[in-house]
């Protein structure tokens, strides 16, 4: 599934949000676009103390994604753990609250 | 910009301080730092206080005014600054800007914190203030987490294992044994911290720093009031401050801190030193990897080179670079807004030639302190004045 972004009108520089101003020329020229939710893992962790309002959900692993577009994203990876390791591709499959869940991508 | 001398310390232990109110740490801690300065304190023209969360756990702000009041200062300006756990290393920068500016003569730098009485969920949700709660929050990253990213990189880009970064527990615990202000000073062998439970992969209990009740003060003079002081003075070399990215998207490389990298070589070029010339390092080992990733960051140890540093005995006192001989805050405690304020307070104890694990012949000492997800840093370089 794709990931919600900002993209730039004055500059096209997207990022993963949420800004007020671009980063790259400080416009405030902001809109919502969709950027494709394929990527690699940069790296993960496994939280199993996790803070209140997360609780019933640990353990769970925090995944940092390098998006296709270049983007860092932090979400969740769902799948097996053993399966893990640096630069495992990886898509998105599912989004809560604005937060990805992603999982191992087969090509 | 003038000359400062640190001419006065003073700290509780860092630790559980139940039936102490958090202004009363603060006020302990200074007080003493005055007296052992021999500066009279109406003397004191401006006071920074660091503090992270004190209203959330303790329901108590406008701490800087409140604890000038209860030392008896004039009615001075007193700051409250927060930048998470770099809160107390931005108050001394603070202080040190004050007195070499030639704004005041005399200036108080306090970092307090009080934690242990709350519970954890409440903790966890003040200290999670540090992050940015609208990006990376949501995620259910958590700081420990932010470590637990970190480490798997180290270990796939250098080949960093499990028992080098336990040489770091071990050396720390141990320091923190023969300082009497530690928390937590223990004998930790490595299979003890393989067997503590797991937090967030691969952290365990023991690469955790743990939550604490203290305060540290420090009293600042301009250099030509150096006739009036009781005890051997300590100059800032250098205090340098940085802002690195806000957000995890934001950094480059997980694996590095750009804020503890750009302060490092700012202080560096403000002494006319290199890292070469530093003798110990207070530095911010929130968790152990931390450590590791600090020693590279700060050019004390070659990139790719802190584990192995750490497993060879090279950081320990009496190795090529003594790191964290106060134990650091793995085994001395982290009250947060204390924290950067205790390093200089226990490096001042070195170039004193007075710390209880003193590191033969220090002359010159470095203090890195580290805030958020990387956010807020600042390093600071001292020289012993009497050699």
């Amino acid at each position: 599934m794709p990931i919600k972004v900002l993209r730039c009108e004055a500059c096209g520089a997207l990022d993963p949000g949420p800004r007020d101003l671009c980063v790259a020329c400080q416009s405030d020229k902001l809109v919502p676009a969709d950027v494709p939710g394929k990527g690699t893992l940069v790296s993960w962790t496994t939280i199993r103390r996790a803070p209140t309002r997360f609780r019933g959900q640990a353990p769970y692993v925090v995944a940092v994604v390098k998006l296709v577009s270049g983007l860092l994203i932090t979400g969740r990876f769902q799948g097996a753990e053993e399966r893990l390791h640096l630069d495992l591709p990886v898509a998105a499959v599912s989004e809560v609250d604005n937060a990805y869940t992603f999982a191992e991508y087969k090509t | 910009m003038r000359q400062v001398l640190i001419a006065g310390i003073g700290s509780t232990p860092f630790g559980r301080h139940e039936e102490i109110a958090i202004q009363s740490l603060a006020i302990r801690a200074a007080d003493a730092a005055i007296r052992d300065s021999g500066i009279d304190r109406k003397e004191v023209g401006a006071l920074y206080l660091g503090n992270f969360v004190s209203g959330p756990l303790t329901g108590q702000e406008v701490l800087a005014g409140l604890v000038a009041d209860g030392l008896g200062l004039g009615q001075i300006p007193c700051t409250k600054v927060e930048g998470a756990c770099a809160s107390g290393g931005i108050a001394f920068r603070h202080a040190y800007l004050a007195v070499a500016s030639g704004m005041c003569d005399v200036a108080l730098a306090v970092g307090v914190e009080k934690m242990t009485h709350a519970d954890t969920a409440t903790t966890t949700a003040a200290l999670n203030c540090a992050m940015d709660n609208r990006s990376d929050g949501i995620s259910g990253l958590t700081f420990p987490g932010l470590f637990g990213l970190a480490w798997q990189i180290h270990a796939e880009r250098y080949g960093t294992n499990r028992e080098q970064v336990s040489a770091v527990v071990s050396k720390n615990k141990a320091n923190g044994l023969l300082n009497p202000l530690a928390q937590m000073g223990a004998t930790v062998g490595a299979d003890q911290i393989l067997q503590s439970p797991l937090i967030c992969d691969p952290l365990r209990l023991y690469d955790c720093c743990p939550t604490s009740d203290g305060a540290a003060a420090l009293l600042l003079v301009a250099a030509d009031k150096r006739a009036e002081l009781a005890s051997t003075p300590v100059a800032i070399m250098a205090s340098a401050q940085t802002r690195g990215s806000a957000r995890i998207a934001g950094h480059p490389d997980l694996c590095t801190f750009d804020a503890t990298v750009m302060a490092a070589q700012a202080a560096y070029a403000q002494a006319g030193i290199s890292a070469d010339d530093v003798d110990f390092v207070e530095l911010h080992d929130c968790f152990s990897i931390a450590e590791i990733i600090d020693t590279e960051d700060l050019g004390i140890v070659p990139r790719g080179h802190g584990a192995g540093f750490a497993l060879e005995g090279r950081t320990r006192v009496g190795g090529d670079i003594p790191v964290n001989p106060s134990g650091g805050l793995l085994s001395k405690g982290h009250p947060v807004g204390a924290t950067g304020i205790g390093q200089i307070y226990e490096s001042v104890l070195q170039l004193r030639g007075q710390h209880p694990n003193q590191v033969r012949d220090a002359a010159i000492g470095l203090t890195h302190n580290l805030g958020g997800t990387g956010v807020a840093c600042t390093v600071n370089i001292l020289k012993r004045t009497d050699a």
